[in-house]
């Protein structure tokens, strides 16, 4: 089977290492992780032009290697060629390699900030507009020193809750790198670092084509992606030509 | 002259406008010094000056930090003119119970809402984040808001608003509150699907939602 893998790039070193083996023959696209700091409507307008691009070559399915991810996919419509998604809410689910795993983790750890290769290195982000990501040097800059001060109390005030790294390791890691990173980052804030083995399963059976309807959404040409609020995550819904 | 000092209430609309914390207080000041009708000021300079922060947010000329910014200047002179406001029997735009919902630690989207909720005359009453349903029901059995205001981040948390409006229909007063909800993730779909009574779309629009659903 051909595919088109369509990732955030936040998957990139686990989408490649899953892409070099499958059986498939599997081209990739990645965009940036910055995306999810977009409003949903516009994270879901770039994915849609990613899709429409490789909706015009020959695949057989196009794989969002996504989860619902703040609705970023909610209205994200199949083409001429079937989408496929997995039923996730993030793509901390996707490494962890299944949503009942990320569920009872999110519920029995709170306050946790999730790590993986691609959340250490791949960094660029929206947030510099958004002012969430400025420093103290670059918010004196842009608001003067009074607001500055104001500013920074505020936006970090959120760090407050939270008090733990959680670093994913997916087996797939050159050394240990990106978890000293993290283990530095957190030295940093005074948060503690649980380290947890990550699960690689479910962006296999992305990649290689199995996708049993319990852990994946085939949305079918001239269909969208819509979210369901229930334990489905995702569902399709065709696509009506609104009269009048 | 008279007894009456020089006071230009326009610039109390550009300080909030600009987040010109410092400048909104001193202006304020002077206005009340000169006598300056308090609710005049409001409903002619400072709610209008809210409205364009609004409206260059929603266009983004504005980002979160000018909307803080301005919500703090607008929230600094409400608070002088208060004694004045209650003098004249102007009454608050309404008591608001806010919390980012269970599961949800969240709180930047909620904090905002909140200080623009002030900034507009609200009384608001921040519960903090990972708030249980059964904490909002007690609040709104305390406080007696006309006004809940859920938030949440993460697509997986927001079952948990379904569940704080449940807890609020079982405990039996419902009824006698709106309910808001919003957060990047919440649509106007989402928020009919659960019983909600209006979301918005983002911090900007808090105030007149707000306004709006309380109408008579």
């Amino acid at each position: 089977m051909r595919i088109q893998v369509i990732s955030c790039e936040v998957m990139f070193r686990e989408i490649c290492h899953l892409a070099a083996r499958s059986r498939n023959q599997v081209d990739l696209a990645f965009l940036p992780k910055g995306l999810h700091d977009l409003k949903s409507a516009d994270m879901c307008e770039r994915l849609q032009q990613q899709v429409d691009r490789a909706s015009m070559a020959n695949y057989e399915a196009i794989a969002m290697s996504y989860a619902l991810c703040g609705n970023g996919l909610a209205g994200l419509r199949a083409r001429s060629i079937p989408l496929v998604v997995p039923r996730a809410h993030d793509c901390i689910a996707l490494l962890m390699g299944g949503q009942d795993r990320y569920r009872r983790y999110f519920e029995s750890n709170r306050g946790v900030y999730f790590k993986s290769s691609g959340w250490v290195e791949r960094g660029v982000t929206a947030s510099q507009l958004t002012g969430y990501g400025m420093d103290m040097a670059e918010l004196i800059a842009k608001y003067g020193e009074e607001n500055a001060r104001y500013l920074y109390e505020e936006l970090n005030r959120y760090r407050q809750t939270y008090h733990k790294f959680t670093y994913i390791e997916m087996g797939i890691e050159p050394d240990d790198r990106f978890e000293k990173s993290t283990r530095a980052e957190a030295a940093e804030r005074g948060w503690e670092v649980e380290k947890i083995a990550g699960d690689l399963s479910w962006l296999r059976r992305l990649v290689d084509g199995d996708w049993s309807p319990a852990e994946f959404l085939v949305v079918p040409p001239g269909h969208r992606i819509a979210p369901t609020w229930d334990d489905r995550i995702v569902e399709a819904v065709e696509e009506t030509t609104e009269a009048g | 002259m008279g007894r009456q000092r020089m006071c230009d209430p326009t610039l109390l609309h550009d300080a909030i406008l600009t987040g010109d914390h410092k400048t909104a207080i001193a202006v304020t000041k002077e206005a009340i010094a000169a006598q300056i009708d308090a609710m005049e000021l409001v409903s002619r300079y400072m709610v209008p000056a809210m409205d364009e922060v609004g409206r260059r947010f929603e266009c983004e000329e504005f980002f979160v930090p000018e909307l803080l910014l301005s919500a703090r200047a607008m929230k600094g002179a409400l608070e002088l003119l208060r004694p004045l406001l209650a003098a004249a029997g102007a009454a608050s735009a309404g008591r608001v119970v806010i919390g980012t919902v269970k599961g949800d630690l969240h709180d930047i989207g909620k904090n905002i809402v909140g200080a623009m909720l002030e900034g507009g005359g609200f009384e608001v009453i921040d519960l903090g984040a990972d708030v249980a349903p059964e904490t909002f029901v007690d609040a709104v059995r305390q406080h007696r808001p006309q006004l809940v205001c859920l938030s949440a981040l993460l697509t997986v948390t927001m079952p948990a608003m379904k569940e704080t409006i449940e807890a609020l229909d079982r405990a039996g007063v419902r009824q006698s509150v709106k309910v808001l909800v919003g957060g990047a993730p919440v649509s106007a779909e989402f928020a009919r699907k659960i019983g909600a009574d209006g979301s918005g779309e983002n911090a900007a629009v808090a105030v007149a939602l707000a306004r709006r659903v309380l109408a008579p």
